[in-house]
């Protein structure tokens, strides 16, 4: 690991300041000091950002919840509060990683992370993620890969966070130089679409302040994920949805896949789709077919599309029962 | 055998003896060894996964602030086959001067053409991995005469293809050593199986004699085959203490572990196998190949790591033919990894089997009564069929209904677990207190508590009073703790310590049995001198050849491809059991590393740069607590047999009955070890099949044509474990 320098920024400003002399954000480090100790991030300065005032909070007001950036994914999984309202969120908080993992984790650095992709993460390999000349997935082990995306790299998205917020309409508020900018989820992620080295659409000095989701009354959500393992795994294919359920009929319907796309994976078609339906199999399916219709599958990834297939439906019933 | 018939301790459960210091954290392990000017030690490794080496220069490394000594992997140029070869080791104050340090080494390296795919390495036109041989070779070839005869005539034959992957040492704790010298004798802390095998060996690569150096392993988080010797971490961590004049600690990371320290070879198997028309077997033949790395695999000691396996496994079969090659590719080599050959052979048997029942509209479990030789797994799978509700739960494969599908299987076992040759030093003090020493090593397996309840049962003492001492080469010689021969091997030389004390102790003090109440008295008689005796194995306390089988009961999600393991049921011989607790604790965690290699572990290599791509816990993937299931073990106790291991035996049927158990629900064979979504889902047909797994297909035939090409073996078939 390359040397580096650690300060504790007080406010927004000023870890915007500190951060631009080769700094990276601190805040849980599980993503970060991974990518340090593999030398594929080598900054010169963290900036410690836990410090930050009104980050550490989950509050309720005037019809959104406010999340602060630096709440933990342990915190989320376990606010009773939010379960009834965000219960997608809820459950995609505990699905990620470990226990320890998830009491060290932010809201915050798990939107930002970086690539899981294993040529990625190898630190002998130079992919083009990480400015090289080729994505080695492409001719080689792709079975964690996408099956869409808009450049030459493979990776998909990692947060699963982002798939559930991405369904509950939620927007990232960002400190961007003086000013602080919301995006979707989409915009969040949109750059990663296009740029191949990009993990998302921030820049090395913009900071998420908090996430603010919309409080829809009566609205439901729901989270599913296959993966390898029962737990402590990344997933295979994610999916969440919301909606508000009158008369078994969907409201506002949202359904997005994640682990398939370097975006969370959301088709407006499958959306209107649903709209005014109850959930049967034949609208699931329908939305499913919406979703995946351009998939394009590589060498080992095509198993995605069956998995996707079922989370749709699963998370769908889910979401009215 | 003489094993006591009332016991207080022999055979039930005791607490393992270094718990508590374990879970406090007193425990002492290797990277928890620290000497006054300890120096860390770190290896450089080749990058290139194949290349001439013609130099490497370490001037700039010894330069670097904190360091204390760079040394040399080898002498002069010199060929590397892998990603991950040593090429150079450095010492410095911290971990952090030494990581940089490693940064700075020059390499002259002309990289070379390399090939990790075991089907490119097997065409025509591949290049060598090794110049000097051809990247296949060709195992010894068995056969039984008639072979196509006994085909023809056979009532049914069924034909499959099975293969198993490549499967890494991932024990928790890493492989590792700290060495120090005074003057010139060395004495290191060593994570191994062996300290006697690590002493001749460092001594040998050292040029020290062997009474100059000392191993000692207190304590060690798993060994399971590469653990054997000092590797050549080892060597080059003595190395770095002697040129720095400090000792050095080198601990291999797990990016490390993934590469270098050794794995399970793969397997390609092509299998047929025939019966009659009561469903005893006739005919069986074989076409294998597996990698066991650049080479044909290192034998570390305890077994070889071959890509060779015992065929046909365990079943009793008039005419075979059995043809077994090994393609070398630029990988790591393979080593001794629990049961080695056995788990592998055992999956694309136990398949074929469950296969062939199927054919025949067969129970698979009476058609292993019918050709099963053991009468002890005979009566292991009555028992367990028995206490599972076989035949209740037993249904036509893919029968259950909805979609989520369940299937219950079974597999069997053979190990041959013999043990001789320990000494132990018993020592028996006047205050009454009992201190015994054998220069094996705990695993975490259980042998001190092993000893301790030996030694207690026959003294007739509490556990309390008998002090145990292992893992140190001034203790009387012990074997390597592999091929599940500890306990044979241990417990019998602590039973002729324990009977050649009292005969001492009832001729000194002069009573005749000097157990029990007269214990303290008979031992005060001591004066002040305690009463030393050394016990040796003997004949007729241990024996050899455990059988054991299992039972796998599963559920498998045929949309997502998601399996979930409700129950296994163990039901294993391992003789006179010793310890109950640390003996069923052997068998979950050969069950659980049974899991993971049934559905979760897998070495994956990238064709296009050669590394391995999944060097961490998160994508080699080990089973974790919430994919274990219920684990229910039927130990069949019998002191009649003398003591057998169990560490292997327990591993070796796991996968197989998993993947039975599999093909149970879904009516589809998974062909393939891991049984991951992906290739539930293939198997179900669910997934288009890429171009490139056809040219895959492709190459895997004509690879299987090219074994079936090796020369016609003669001479009778070697008969299996």
């Amino acid at each position: 690991m390359k040397p580096f320098t650690y300060v504790t920024a007080r406010s927004p400003a000023s870890a915007l300041e500190l951060v631009r002399e080769q700094g990276r954000f601190l805040a849980g480090g599980i993503d970060l000091l991974g990518e340090m100790k593999e030398s594929i991030a080598t900054p010169a300065r963290l900036v410690n950002i836990k410090a930050l005032p009104d980050t550490m909070a989950v509050t309720n007001a005037n019809g959104r919840w406010r999340i602060g950036t630096n709440v933990t994914l342990a915190t989320l999984a376990a606010h009773a509060g939010m379960k009834p309202a965000l219960t997608g969120l809820v459950e995609a908080a505990a699905d990620v990683g470990s226990p320890q993992i998830r009491h060290v984790a932010t809201i915050g650095g798990n939107l930002a992370q970086h690539s899981r992709c294993w040529y990625y993460r190898h630190r002998d390999v130079n992919c083009r993620k990480k400015g090289g000349r080729l994505c080695y997935a492409r001719e080689g082990e792709s079975k964690f890969h996408s099956l869409f995306t808009g450049c030459t790299c493979l990776s998909p998205l990692g947060s699963n966070i982002a798939i559930a917020l991405a369904a509950l309409d939620a927007r990232v508020f960002v400190q961007r130089g003086r000013k602080v900018e919301s995006m979707t989820m989409a915009e969040l992620y949109a750059t990663a679409w296009r740029t191949p080295t990009a993990h998302h659409s921030l820049r090395d000095d913009d900071l998420i302040l908090r996430i603010e989701v919309p409080a829809a009354p009566q609205g439901r959500s729901a989270y599913l994920q296959v993966a390898e393992r029962s737990d402590f795994d990344w997933a295979l294919v994610s999916c969440a949805a919301s909606a508000r359920v009158v008369d078994g009929k969907l409201q506002n319907a949202r359904i997005v896949l994640g682990a398939v796309a370097p975006i969370p994976w959301q088709a407006d078609a499958a959306n209107a789709a649903l709209e005014g339906k109850p959930v049967t199999t034949a609208t699931a399916e329908q939305a499913a077919d919406l979703l995946l219709q351009e998939a394009r599958p590589f060498g080992d990834n095509a198993y995605k599309i069956p998995i996707a297939r079922a989370l749709v439906r699963r998370t769908l019933m889910k979401l009215v029962a | 055998m003489p094993w006591p018939q009332t016991t207080k301790y022999f055979g039930r459960s005791s607490p393992r003896l270094e718990g508590p210091a374990k879970a406090a954290g007193r425990a002492r392990y290797t990277a928890d060894v620290e000497l006054p000017g300890m120096l860390y030690g770190a290896i450089i490794r080749s990058t290139w996964p194949a290349a001439h080496i013609r130099a490497v220069r370490l001037d700039q490394v010894r330069a670097a602030p904190g360091i204390r000594a760079a040394i040399t992997a080898q002498d002069g140029a010199f060929d590397v086959h892998f990603y991950g070869a040593e090429l150079a080791a450095v010492a410095g104050i911290s971990r952090q001067a030494v990581l940089d340090a490693l940064t700075l080494v020059e390499i002259d390296a002309e990289p070379r053409p390399f090939l990790v795919d075991e089907l490119e390495a097997l065409r025509a036109e591949a290049p060598r991995v090794v110049p000097a041989r051809a990247n296949l070779t060709d195992g010894k070839a068995q056969a039984t005469a008639d072979v196509d005869a006994a085909f023809a005539a056979s009532a049914a034959v069924v034909e499959g293809t099975f293969e198993t992957q490549v499967e890494l040492h991932h024990p928790l704790e890493p492989h590792g050593h700290a060495a120090s010298w005074e003057g010139d004798e060395l004495t290191t802390w060593s994570s191994t199986q062996a300290v006697f095998g690590c002493r001749s060996a460092f001594a040998q690569a050292l040029q020290v004699p062997q009474n100059k150096v000392r191993v000692i392993c207190e304590h060690m988080g798993g060994g399971f085959g590469a653990k054997f010797n000092p590797g050549v971490e080892g060597i080059l961590c003595a190395r770095l203490a002697r040129v720095a004049g400090a000792p050095v600690k080198l601990i291999l990371t797990r990016f490390e572990q993934a590469l270098a320290v050794g794995n399970r070879p793969s397997s390609h198997q092509q299998i047929k196998l025939g019966a009659d028309a009561t469903g005893r077997l006739t005919a069986f033949q074989l076409e294998s190949f597996g990698t066991s790395g650049y080479d044909v695999g290192a034998n570390t000691g305890g077994g070889s790591g071959s890509a060779r396996f015992p065929a046909p496994y365990i079943y009793k079969v008039p005419a075979t033919r059995v043809k077994q090659g090994t393609v070398a590719i630029n990988a790591g080599l393979s080593c001794a990894m629990r049961a080695p050959g056995h788990p592998v052979a055992s999956f694309g048997m136990e398949a074929i089997l469950d296969d062939l029942a199927v054919k025949l509209g067969r129970d698979p479990l009476e058609l292993r009564l019918l050709n099963d030789p053991s009468e002890i797994r005979q009566r292991e799978y009555r028992l367990g069929a028995e206490k599972f509700g076989w035949k209740q739960k037993y249904r036509k494969p893919g029968s259950s209904a909805g979609p989520i599908k369940s299937g219950i299987g079974c597999a069997g076992a053979a190990w041959m677990s013999g043990g001789r040759g320990t000494q132990a030093e018993l020592e028996i003090n006047p205050d009454g207190t009992v201190a015994v020493r054998v220069g094996t090593q705990d695993l975490g397996t259980g042998s001190r508590t092993v000893i301790q309840v030996v030694a207690a049962e026959m003294l007739g003492l509490d556990l309390a009073a008998v002090a145990v001492g292992v893992g140190d080469t001034r203790f009387p010689p012990s074997g390597a703790s592999g091929g599940s021969a500890t306990t044979a091997s241990v417990a019998p030389a602590i039973y002729d310590a324990c009977e050649k004390a009292l005969a001492e102790l009832a001729k000194s003090s002069a009573i005749a049995d000097p157990r029990g109440a007269h214990w303290l008295k008979a031992c005060k008689t001591l004066g002040s001198a305690p009463l030393r005796v050394r016990g040796v194995w003997r004949e007729g306390l241990s024996t050899g050849g455990a059988g054991g089988v299992q039972f796998a009961e599963v559920e498998v999600d045929t949309e997502t491809g998601f399996v979930t393991i409700r129950k296994i049921l163990v039901v294993q011989d391992c003789g006179a059991v010793v310890n109950r607790l640390t003996c069923e604790s052997q068998i979950n965690g050969g069950v659980i590393m049974g899991i993971g290699y049934a559905l979760y572990e897998e070495r994956v290599m990238d064709r296009a740069t050669g590394v391995v791509l999944n060097p961490n816990l998160e994508t080699y993937k080990l089973p974790g607590a919430a994919d274990i299931p219920e684990i229910d073990i039927v130990l069949l106790d019998m002191p009649e047999r003398g003591v057998i291991g169990v560490g292997e035996p327990c591993t070796i049927p796991t996968a197989s009955a998993i993947a039975n158990a599999v093909a149970n629900a879904l009516g589809v064979r998974v062909p393939r070890l891991p049984i991951t979504p992906d290739r539930v889902l293939a198997a179900l047909g669910r997934v288009p099949p890429p171009s490139r797994q056809a040219r895959a297909r492709a190459a895997l035939k004509s690879a299987f044509a090219r074994i079936a090409q090796m020369p016609e073996p003669i001479g009778p078939e070697e008969s299996p474990a």
